[in-house]
């Protein structure tokens, strides 16, 4: 027993020497960049939008940056345990995939000054820390032109996750978009509350296809449940993130893409310089972030350039898809004619804008 | 298809999967063997005969190694809690638990992935009846064959010699023993029957229900499976009756909404289990009723010894 017990000594004696030999052999080595994902990686939606950011940002700084995945990770206390494991692991730069990550990552960015931190969809800022969002409404906006061209029942369908501002956005966006072509149309909304129940968000598309919407929507939702029904029912689909025109190829109307790279490589470029500064990054058509592509060629040539040019005038600030007068469900003026609607009042957004049926669960 | 059309047809496909978990959780409380890793054996089953439908483009391939898988994963159960004696409600809980992680490595490579859906059966003349046809005659044939299944169980369990020996095996062990049946071998039989059974329902749920695979897609079915056996108090046609509720229930929030109906999503979202639970609530007033029915060595282990 004794003897064992020696070895064993020895052998953390040694593995501890190991260690240290290892740090500080560690100082030339690469950047590591820690990615966490609440979903798994798949060959479309938004991990895989995530980890393609990162790729681009491995391919312009090669061997100066070495990118470690940990995917499917739910979020609550054992996303915190993962995240603190990572920069045990040695990673610096760390990208937090989820909104649900956001107090455990915040503790660990307080913890750990020198690591750099981005956080997908959140509002905390620290030092260290920056909120990272996508303006999807910008996106949106465009698809709602191209649905009202498109749609003969006037009528629009979403099957949407859960009821938070930045979905909420979204939607309107989308009804904001449709009814500047055709003030007529109106859309319904599903809530399937889950990010992730590929059953029930293809039983929502088809009930709202059995009620006569022609064009949908597939809001947040990672997997092609809701396009590839869209296909078989023959009515036009978009969503977002990454482009699933494959399992739509005769329906497919485009896709609401998110491009992170631009903000991923700014970010670690700041953290290798040592000049990151944590601030809330709201990201839209105008950092390249939000990404419209993949169009139906159903569109036709006409609506085709008036989405260019609305698409144009939003990239430059000049048009905002929140831009007065808007009206919500309850015919009541929000925003008046000439006015905005201001940033805070979007990233908190809690009401449907006139022409979308569905009430808004409280 | 009409809303109405599609509401009722939609909760002869969503009450499926409910049924065909049901019945193999049946079988085997009814041989006194509590499996609560249904949702495991579904989703593991689910990933493999995604993956084989998809490299084979064979839906009866696809099933038949989904049935495999599951009946893998409940021999784990059935060896730990049979031969081993250990606890069933542990040793399930446990297998399901595996099972989930199990069933996201075998599908890893075909994560999102899609296949096209087993088609739908065309039956002349029937098929055509307004409102009916598209509501009765025009689904998969899985639909038809679990509900041939539900009949032919129940009635197996309720006249023949072999569902009387799995009751007798459920009811009292021992005296099942004394009249020379293998209490062992009947509840190995049972949890394997259960196992195939949740394998057809996850092969059901990824390869025609929401032809793709992503991992977590079982979403709590086999839990509603499990509830659902108490639901029905263990009666087959209780089941399939609770089933297609379940079915109605859950497609009824989707179809509610799309409507623009004014009542909070989360509500409806959660209307299944509320109304498990106010069933169970109502059935479980009169205790003696629940004990009745349920099978009297259900969670019991059996050592083979003579009196306990």
């Amino acid at each position: 027993m004794k003897s064992i017990l020696k070895s064993l000594a020895k052998l953390s004696l040694a593995a501890t020497l190991a260690g240290v030999f290892a740090h500080s052999a560690a100082t030339a080595e690469p950047l590591e960049i820690g990615l966490l994902t609440p979903s798994p990686l798949a060959d479309v939606g938004w991990s895989k939008a995530l980890a393609d950011g990162l790729d681009k940002v491995k391919a312009k700084h090669g061997d100066k940056v070495k990118i470690n995945l940990v995917e499917n990770i739910q979020e609550g206390p054992d996303a915190e345990r993962i995240m603190n494991k990572m920069v045990g692991d040695g990673n610096k730069f760390l990208v937090l995939g989820s909104f649900g990550y956001m107090n455990g990552g915040l503790k660990l960015a307080k913890r750990n000054p020198n690591l750099s931190f981005v956080h997908a969809s959140g509002y905390k800022v620290a030092k260290n820390f920056s909120p990272f969002t996508a303006k999807y409404f910008e996106g949106a906006y465009l698809m709602g032109m191209a649905a009202a061209e498109l749609t003969k029942t006037k009528k629009l369908g979403v099957v949407s996750a859960f009821a938070i501002p930045e979905l909420i956005s979204t939607i309107n966006g989308f009804a904001l978009g449709a009814r500047s072509i055709d003030p007529e149309i109106t859309v319904d909304v599903v809530w399937i509350n889950s990010w992730f129940d590929p059953a029930k968000a293809r039983d929502s598309a088809k009930a709202l296809i059995a009620g006569g919407s022609d064009v949908l929507f597939s809001n947040a939702q990672d997997t092609p449940s809701v396009v590839s029904v869209a296909e078989e029912a023959g009515v036009y689909v978009y969503n977002l993130n990454s482009s699933m025109k494959e399992y739509a190829p005769k329906k497919y109307l485009g896709v609401v893409k998110t491009d992170w790279a631009p903000f991923f490589m700014a970010s670690v470029e700041a953290h290798l310089a040592g000049k990151f500064k944590g601030q809330n990054q709201w990201l839209g058509m105008k950092e390249d972030t939000v990404v419209v592509e993949d169009w139906s060629s159903d569109i036709s040539a006409d609506m085709m350039a008036k989405i260019k040019a609305t698409e144009a005038a939003i990239a430059s600030g000049e048009k905002h898809v929140y831009d007065g007068p808007l009206v919500n469900q309850e015919g009541k003026e929000v925003v008046a004619a000439g006015k905005r609607l201001v940033d805070g009042a979007i990233l908190g957004m809690n009401w449907h804008v006139q022409g979308v049926n569905s009430p808004l669960p409280k | 298809m009409t809303t109405i059309e599609f509401f009722l047809a939609g909760t002869m496909s969503a009450a499926t999967v409910f049924l065909l978990a049901a019945l193999g959780e049946l079988i085997a409380e009814k041989s006194g063997m509590l499996n609560l890793g249904v949702e495991g054996m579904m989703a593991v089953s689910a990933a493999a005969g995604f993956v084989a439908t998809y490299e084979t483009g064979s839906h009866l391939i696809g099933f038949a190694v989904a049935g495999f898988a599951g009946i893998i994963v409940s021999l784990v159960y059935a060896t730990v809690a049979i031969t081993f004696l250990a606890n069933q409600v542990a040793t399930g809980l446990a297998v399901g638990i595996l099972g989930l992680g199990l069933s996201a490595l075998i599908g890893r490579k075909h994560e999102s992935l899609t296949v096209a859906s087993a088609g739908n059966v065309h039956i002349p003349m029937l098929s055509d009846i307004p409102l009916l046809g598209p509501v009765l005659f025009q689904h998969n044939i899985v639909v038809y064959l679990t509900l041939a299944t539900a009949v032919a169980i129940g009635y197996c369990l309720k006249y023949t010699r072999l569902g009387l020996a799995i009751r007798s095996v459920g009811e009292n062990p021992h005296a099942a023993q004394a009249l020379g049946y293998s209490v062992p071998l009947i509840r190995y039989g049972a949890v394997v029957f259960g196992g195939l059974f949740a394998g057809f329902a996850g092969a059901y749920a990824s390869t025609i229900y929401t032809p793709l695979w992503a991992d977590g897609m079982i979403a709590g079915r086999g839990w509603i499976a499990v509830a659902l056996v108490v639901f029905g108090t263990w009666k087959t046609g209780r089941i399939i009756l609770g089933a297609y509720l379940f079915g109605m229930v859950s497609l009824g929030e989707l179809i509610a909404q799309s409507l623009g109906a004014a009542v909070p999503s989360q509500l409806l979202s959660s209307l299944p289990y509320i109304v498990t639970i106010v069933v169970l609530a109502i059935i479980s007033t009169n205790a003696a009723r629940l004990k009745l029915h349920a099978p009297f060595a259900l969670g019991e282990s059996y050592d083979g010894s003579e009196s306990r």
